[in-house]
Formats: structure tokens, C-alpha cells, sequence
């Protein structure tokens, strides 16, 4: 039947934190950038010149029905053949700065590849759903906001934004809960994030169960606890609208 | 009454399946009439993709088909990378293993092998001039193969070693060229064939070295001692009348695209 | 780089070895999204009915095990199924097999949740009108909610029917030889090609996906037009652009 012959000596619990960490650290960093990138595509689709909004719309359309998979491995693989060797060199080399007590250190290529294709990919599945925030928000909105002398920029940072953001607050942890699941797909490009430390710790012990289920539990504890986040986030919400 | 009649018939069920399960699996692939095996599918000339007719040929599966012709039966060709080998077999999805199994004490603990039919050891490939001595590998990125010996040598002998570890060596070679690692490891024979097909070979090299002594053999389920006998008896008959010779000359001979010196013949005594 | 490189190798990139092996490539891809959607549009319905009809603590444990399969990477549960199924069935599974059901638990995860929705949607007011009627619960349930329902939450079913084919992507990881896997063998064996391999491999993807997303549209626009017109049913409401995951 199923080997369950113990836990996995510490060495392999080191490598499953570690693969842990950088999925943790990919995750964040894709969707720092995601949302900041999709909030500009979903004004994008919106823009007065027809050609930025056909521009959004076949972005959204490649990225959107094309595997991540293909596409991280077009990135690692077939761009770097592209960039030129100085670049490559630059991009390889490990850097670090320092900005007062700390000092961060220049990722792996592996991970830039990797949070370069995620967060590609991520950005239309998150402009879209800011796009369908901006579209909840009434019409009415944007003529009070006129009557009352905003201009377009403040209309929308005080006025618009805020409500689109709270109709896209679901989907939008949504798409962040994706973008930890799909993360495991960096381990093709070589990244060693959480699936990839399962499988070597895997493939060297024998222990299947102990190494993926260790992996599963991080994984989902991870989902659950941006779901938590999301119903911690809509309360505070619930509440502060209810006191103005 | 009917609560123990049900439990009898439960149980009577049970046993039986738990009997299928454990029927000796050469019986099942002679009644089923197909030998199912791993091979690879993108290292050349172990297992690879002849582009003119689109199957996987190479020198594991010429072993491979000497078996099966041994056994009576159709061959059934699984592709993998070395990732996934041990999977297949310990899974069940195949019944042996062609693909350049390397033996070692760990594995033996989960799966069978037979006599060894290949022998090697681990190398490199670097760009020409960048890597000389072993004691450099410390300093180095070295791409390596998921789940192969050549990656657990390394990181065991050179633990400075920046390791990235790959699914295929066409990937890890791949990385070679545009700059993500400066190496790559493999077995020597291996390297060989890869540098003989890359249009830019002039670019790169094999330092004469090499950090192990390694035995490949073929991958058997553990517990099927009828099957793994007669897959020794397969290879051995193979090197006695001659087949073994040519097999290796096909593919590492003079003519072939990657001449390399026949050095071990099945049944050789291993060195440790 | 000649055209014609790319050319020969497109027959084997869409059919595999096919005719004279098994059928891989963009027909495999086909075949695997097909098996899926179907099998999870089975599920779908099922745990929607499930999760409309149960209370108490079959509900909460419905809700965990949904959860689940919609926490856990297509990745993993590849994994899980590819190595743990056949040690419990004890039976030989092919790899095949193991991928259609790990892609069809987390498409049934998905639409379980929107096919509720859609019972939710459809409103109470229409059970309580079948039933009134004398229609029994199940009755009620087959022949008035769920049409309704389905009909509305069906772009749901579409968007996770494009997730699908991409996901068949994955099947490379263990093995199984559709596009993406024999993407990666072709460009293995010419090496210096790499970036019009994936970007050709990319486009058939697209290609795939566009057409199935526009011949669905196609068709549920025509089905909320004839429901539209339909002036017994004013309070029917046209299929909503609703986004989901």
C-alpha cells in the first residue's frame, strides 16, 4: 500500500522551506507588480484613443488563452537567446545594494524569468477584473464628481477608484490566490520554489507522501490564510462605509 | 446470517484482488502481450526522435527491443526525462527501464537492475577555456538533470557549487548557451553525442575529466525475479553472440556521429 | 531561419506520431480538454445540486472538500493522481486517465460554485411556482432551475473550459505527449530554434482558445436573444458578463 516509512530528516524540511520562501517571495513581488500593471491596462481599455484600447484588448486576448507554461518557457528559453550576452552576463551576475541596514540581494535569472513571465501573464487577468470594478461603479458617480469641480485625475483617485476597488476586492484576491497556485509552474524554468523542492526531496527519499504532502499543506495553508486576509479586509470595509 | 455473510463476501473479495495484485509480472506481460518501457526522448543516441519517421530510436531502445523480442511480445514505448523514471516504474505505468540508469545503493532500495550494459562517468561541458580543473566547479553554475546521478555527485563532491537543476539535458544545454550557467553535467558519453548535433559545437568543449565511475542498467520493479532473470539472461545471450558489439557500434562507432571507444562489455567486473 | 523547418515539424506538433503511433500533439490536447470538461461539467452539476440541497454539517464538509480542490495547484493534484491513484485502485492507470481526473475535480470544484450561484440566481421564486404546480422537488430542481440556471452561469462554463485546454499543457510534467510536451521534444532536438517553436506552440494554443471561447459565445448570445423575446418570462435575466476565475 501507501510508504509511509517517517518524516523526512531535517535536510529535506530545510529544502521544502526554502522552496517555500521563494514561492512566498515570487508571489508577492507578481502581484505588487500585477496590480499596479493591471490597474494601467484596465484604463488602458478605457482610453479615448480607439488604438490604446485595441492595444489592451489584443494583450488581454494573447496572454489571457495561451498556456503559462508556454509562455514562461518562451521567456526563459527563447528571449534569453534574444537578449544580447552582455545582458545576459549583467542578468546571471549576483548584485547587491544597500539601502541603509539592508542590503538586498540580485534574485536568481531563474526568478526574474519567472516573476517577468507570472506577472505578464497575472496583469490580465487582474486588469480585467478592474475593469469590471470601474464598470460597477454607477455613471452617476463620475457626474457628481464633475458638478462637484473634480478634475478627471482626482475624480478618479478619490471618487472612483476606491469604489471600483471595493466591487473588485473579491475576484481580485481571487486572481492573487492564482497567482500563489501558479507559481508551481516556475519549476519547468528551473526556479526552486515549493513544487520543485517536493519533487527533489522526492525523488532523493522515496518518500512521496511525506514530500508532496508537506508541499500540499503549505500550499493550501497559504490560500486559506488570503482568504482570511480578503474577509478581514471586506469587514473593515463594511464598517468604515457604514460609519460615513 | 447476513452482516457475516456480507463481512465473508468482503473479505473473500479482498484476498482475491490482493492475490491479482501480486501475480508475477512477467505472466502479466506475456498474457498481455506488450512490453511497456521508459525510454528517453530527447538524448541522443540513448533515446531519441529519428525526425524522418517520428519514432524514438536509439541505443536503449535496441536493448529494449532484444528483450521484448526475447519475451515474445510488442514493445510499448513510454517517453520520460530522467525526472520521471523512477516514477513510471515504481507506479507501474511501465514494466522496465531503458534510459540510462545509472546504479546506485539508494535506488537499489526501491527498484531492481540488471547487469550493467553501459558504463560512464560524470562530465561536463563549458564554454572553451572556462573550466580547466575540477576545483573550479566550487565557483561555477552548473546546470544539471533533475533526478540523475550526475546532479547528486556534484552537489556531494563540490557543495560551493551553484546547482540549477533542469528537466532534460536539451534544457540544461539551452541555459549553457544563452548564459544562465556556465556547465553543465552529464554522463561523458552523453555530452559527446549533444556536442556532436549543436550547429555551434566549435564554441564549446569537455575538459578531460571526470568526477565518478558509473554503471547503468536496466530499471526492474523490485520483488519480480523471474522478470529480472530473464532480462540479465536477455543481456548477456546479447553480448555473447555479438548483438551488443554492433548495437554500441551503430550508435558510438567509428561511422556514427560521436566515436567513442568501446571500454566496458556486459558481464565486465565493475570497478567501485 | 527557413520556413520550412517549422513547417515539417507542424504535422507532428498537431497529430504526434499518429497514424503510425498513438495520437499526440494539438489532437491529444483536443481529446484531453474534451474528456475534462465534460467530466467536470458532470461534477459541476453534481456538487451544485449538492451544495443547493445540503445544510448543517454536510454543507461545511461539501464546502472543505470544494475548497480544497480549488486551493491546491493543477500541479500537485497532477502529482497526487498520477502516483497515488494507481496505488489505490491497484490497478494499472494511464497517464492519461490520471490527467483527466486531476483536470476534472478542480473544473467541478470551480463550476460547483457556479452552478449554485446560478440556482441562487434563478431565485427561489421559480421552486416555489413548481412546486406549487405539484411538481416534486426533484422535478422541480430538473426541469425549471437548472435550465435556467445553467443558462445563466454558462459563460462560467465557457471561461473554465478555456482554463481547461490550458491547463492540458501540464500533462507535460508527467509524461503525457500533447503540444506542450512534444513542443519541448522538437525544440530538443533543433536547439537553436527555441523562441519560433514556442512562439508557434503559443499560437496554436490561442488559436484553440479564441475559437472555443467564440463559438460558445456565439451560441449562448443566441440563446439569451430567443429568452429575451420570450415575453412569458420578463424576469428571466440575460446571461451576465460575469467574470469568474
Amino acid at each position: 500500500m501507501v510508504q509511509v516509512n517517517g518524516w523526512l530528516a531535517p535536510k529535506y524540511l530545510l529544502w521544502l522551506w526554502h522552496g517555500f520562501g521563494i514561492t512566498l517571495g515570487l508571489a508577492a513581488t507578481v502581484a505588487l507588480s500585477a496590480t499596479a500593471l493591471g490597474l494601467v491596462l484596465a484604463m488602458m481599455r478605457r482610453a479615448r484613443w480607439s488604438w490604446l484600447r485595441w492595444l489592451a484588448a489584443s494583450y488581454v486576448l494573447v496572454f489571457r488563452n495561451s498556456p503559462l507554461l508556454v509562455q514562461l518557457l518562451f521567456w526563459y528559453f527563447g528571449v534569453a537567446t534574444l537578449l544580447p550576452e552582455t545582458a545576459m552576463t549583467w542578468l546571471n551576475a549576483a548584485h547587491t545594494l544597500s539601502i541603509g541596514p539592508v542590503t538586498l540581494g540580485w534574485p536568481s535569472f531563474e526568478f526574474v524569468a519567472g516573476w517577468f513571465g507570472l506577472t505578464c501573464y497575472s496583469t490580465a487577468f487582474i486588469g480585467e477584473e478592474f475593469r469590471a470594478g470601474l464598470r460597477g461603479v454607477p455613471g452617476g458617480q463620475y457626474h457628481a464628481a464633475a458638478a462637484l469641480g473634480l478634475g478627471p485625475f482626482t475624480a478618479m483617485r478619490y471618487v472612483i477608484l476606491p469604489q471600483a476597488l471595493r466591487i473588485a476586492l473579491p475576484p481580485l484576491f481571487g486572481q492573487y490566490m492564482n497567482i500563489v497556485k501558479n507559481s508551481s509552474l516556475t519549476m519547468a524554468i528551473g526556479l526552486a520554489e515549493l513544487s520543485y523542492a517536493s519533487r527533489q526531496v522526492d525523488t532523493e527519499t522515496f518518500k512521496t507522501f511525506q514530500a508532496f504532502g508537506a508541499a500540499t499543506v503549505l500550499y493550501i495553508a497559504t490560500i486559506a490564510l488570503i482568504e482570511v486576509a480578503l474577509a478581514v479586509f471586506q469587514h473593515r470595509g463594511a464598517r468604515m462605509s457604514h460609519r460615513s | 446470517m447476513k452482516k457475516n455473510s456480507l463481512i465473508a463476501a468482503v473479505l473473500g473479495l479482498l484476498l482475491s484482488m490482493s492475490g491479482v495484485a501480486h501475480a508475477d509480472r512477467l505472466d502479466q506481460i506475456k498474457s498481455a502481450g506488450v512490453l511497456r518501457v521508459a525510454t528517453f526522448d530527447s538524448n541522443p543516441p540513448f533515446g531519441f526522435v529519428d525526425p524522418k519517421t517520428n519514432q524514438i530510436v536509439g541505443l536503449d531502445l535496441d536493448y529494449a527491443k532484444a528483450v521484448a523480442a526475447k519475451l515474445g511480445v510488442k514493445l510499448e514505448v513510454q517517453a520520460t526525462n530522467p525526472a520521471n523514471r523512477i516514477a513510471f516504474l515504481t507506479s507501474n505505468k511501465v514494466d522496465l527501464v531503458f534510459a540510462n540508469f545509472t546504479i546506485t545503493d539508494e535506488r537499489k532500495k526501491e527498484v531492481d537492475f540488471s547487469t550493467p550494459y553501459f558504463a560512464s562517468g560524470t562530465q561536463f561541458i563549458a564554454k572553451k577555456g572556462v573550466l580547466t580543473q575540477p576545483a573550479q566547479l566550487n565557483s561555477l553554475r552548473i546546470g544539471a538533470d533533475k533526478g540523475t546521478t550526475n546532479e547528486q555527485q556534484v552537489r556531494a563532491q563540490f557543495p560551493n557549487a551553484t546547482i540549477v537543476a533542469y528537466d532534460d539535458t536539451p534544457f540544461a544545454f539551452a541555459a549553457l548557451r544563452t548564459g544562465n550557467v556556465q556547465a553543465i553535467t552529464q554522463d561523458g558519453p552523453k555530452l559527446v553525442a549533444l556536442l556532436a548535433k549543436v550547429p555551434d559545437r566549435d564554441k564549446y568543449e569537455i575538459p578531460p575529466f571526470t568526477i565518478s565511475n558509473d554503471y547503468e542498467g536496466v530499471g526492474v520493479p523490485k520483488g519480480e525475479p523471474r522478470l529480472l532473470a530473464a532480462v540479465n539472461e536477455t543481456l548477456k545471450g546479447l553480448e555473447a553472440d555479438g548483438s551488443a558489439a554492433s548495437i554500441y557500434d551503430q550508435w558510438f562507432g567509428p561511422k556514427s556521429a560521436a566515436p567513442l571507444p568501446r571500454l566496458f562489455k556486459i558481464g565486465d567486473p565493475q570497478k567501485s | 531561419m527557413p520556413l520550412s523547418v517549422l513547417l515539417d515539424n507542424l504535422p507532428y506538433l498537431l497529430l504526434g506520431p499518429f497514424p503510425h503511433g498513438p495520437l499526440g500533439g494539438a489532437a491529444l490536447t483536443v481529446v484531453l480538454a474534451l474528456s475534462s470538461a465534460i467530466l467536470s461539467a458532470f461534477l459541476g452539476l453534481i456538487g451544485g445540486i449538492a451544495l443547493a440541497l445540503t445544510r448543517g454539517w454536510a454543507h461545511v464538509v461539501l464546502l472543505a472538500t470544494i475548497g480544497f480542490f480549488r486551493a491546491i495547484p493543477v500541479l500537485m493534484l497532477i502529482f497526487w493522481t498520477f502516483f497515488l491513484l494507481p496505488m489505490l485502485l491497484h490497478i494499472n492507470v494511464p497517464g492519461l486517465a490520471t490527467v483527466v481526473c486531476a483536470l476534472a475535480l478542480i473544473g467541478g470544484a470551480y463550476l460547483s460554485h457556479a452552478v449554485h450561484a446560478g440556482v441562487i440566481a434563478v431565485g427561489t421564486g421559480q421552486s416555489q411556482a413548481a412546486l406549487s404546480l405539484g411538481l416534486t422537488r426533484g422535478q422541480a430542481l430538473r426541469y425549471v432551475v437548472l435550465p435556467q440556471a445553467v443558462r445563466i452561469m454558462a459563460p462560467s462554463f465557457v471561461n473554465q473550459w478555456v482554463s481547461l485546454v490550458k491547463d492540458t499543457s501540464l500533462a507535460y510534467i508527467v509524461g503525457v505527449p500533447e503540444l506542450s510536451f512534444l513542443a519541448n521534444q522538437v525544440n530538443s532536438r533543433l536547439m537553436v530554434y527555441p523562441v519560433q517553436i514556442f512562439l508557434l506552440v503559443a499560437l496554436i494554443y490561442l488559436i484553440l482558445c479564441t475559437a472555443l471561447d467564440w463559438c460558445a459565445m456565439r451560441l449562448l448570445s443566441r440563446h439569451a436573444y430567443r429568452s429575451t423575446t420570450d415575453k412569458t418570462r420578463p424576469d428571466l435575466p440575460i446571461a451576465p458578463a460575469i467574470e469568474t476565475i
